[in-house]
């Protein structure tokens, strides 16, 4: 595990390490978990995005690497 | 975690039931497991096939709206021209276009996967791997 120096305000880390009292952790071991939830709802948040707008798929034929290069501007 | 840079023939075969990788493109979209990007270019190059190749433009904005999302997530890398030089350099090296070369170059700076339904001149080429190669969740 990579370790690192992250610069935060004051009054942010003192709410950090409040929690991290809370729940008898560390402070390294509670912004590792901010980072991990925050990263999996961003991840989560787009996947049923993409579920809903994939709902509109419809039929083109295929071969859509073929057609990018077909369509972009000649020399 | 890699991110998975995606190019824009994923975005497409996601969206044509029709195309060969249509499945496991659409399973990347949705995986919930993967951190998912692209390139800038990529908005310009799906608009293209919407309107030139598939004859819909009305296709456009739920394929830009497919980007946006991944701004969300992963990003979408911007085409710098640090990123054209590599870019031109690839594609000098491997003979391929500097469109292609863009995604490819992308994801070398970035420490990124590039995933790619161009066999011809991606995959081939071991510059990209095919959805169909990722499996869920692999990513993390």
């Amino acid at each position: 595990m990579a370790k690192v120096m992250v610069s935060l305000p004051d009054d942010l880390l003192a709410e950090v390490d409040a929690e991290a009292r809370r729940g008898g952790t560390t402070r390294s071991a509670v912004m590792r978990e901010f980072a991990d939830t925050a990263l999996r709802r961003r991840r989560e948040g787009r996947a049923a995005a993409m579920r809903s707008l994939l709902n509109d798929a419809s039929p083109h034929g295929g071969r859509a690497a073929e057609q990018v290069k077909a369509t972009r501007p000649g020399p | 975690m890699t991110t998975l840079l995606l190019d824009a023939s994923v975005l497409l075969a996601a969206f044509d039931p029709e195309d060969d990788h249509h499945e496991p493109a659409r399973a990347l979209l949705e995986d919930d497991a993967a951190t998912l990007a692209t390139l800038d270019l990529a908005r310009y190059e799906v608009a293209n096939v919407a309107v030139r190749a598939w004859r819909t433009p009305k296709s456009v904005a739920p394929l830009l709206t497919v980007i946006e999302k991944l701004a969300d997530d992963g990003g979408i890398l911007p085409s710098t021209s640090t990123l054209l030089t590599k870019a031109a350099e690839i594609a000098e090296r491997d003979t391929i276009s500097v469109y292609d070369a863009a995604y490819a170059a992308a994801a070398d700076e970035g420490g990124h996967r590039l995933v790619s339904c161009d066999e011809r001149d991606l995959v081939s080429k071991g510059l990209a791997t095919l959805p169909a190669s990722v499996r869920p969740g692999s990513a993390r």
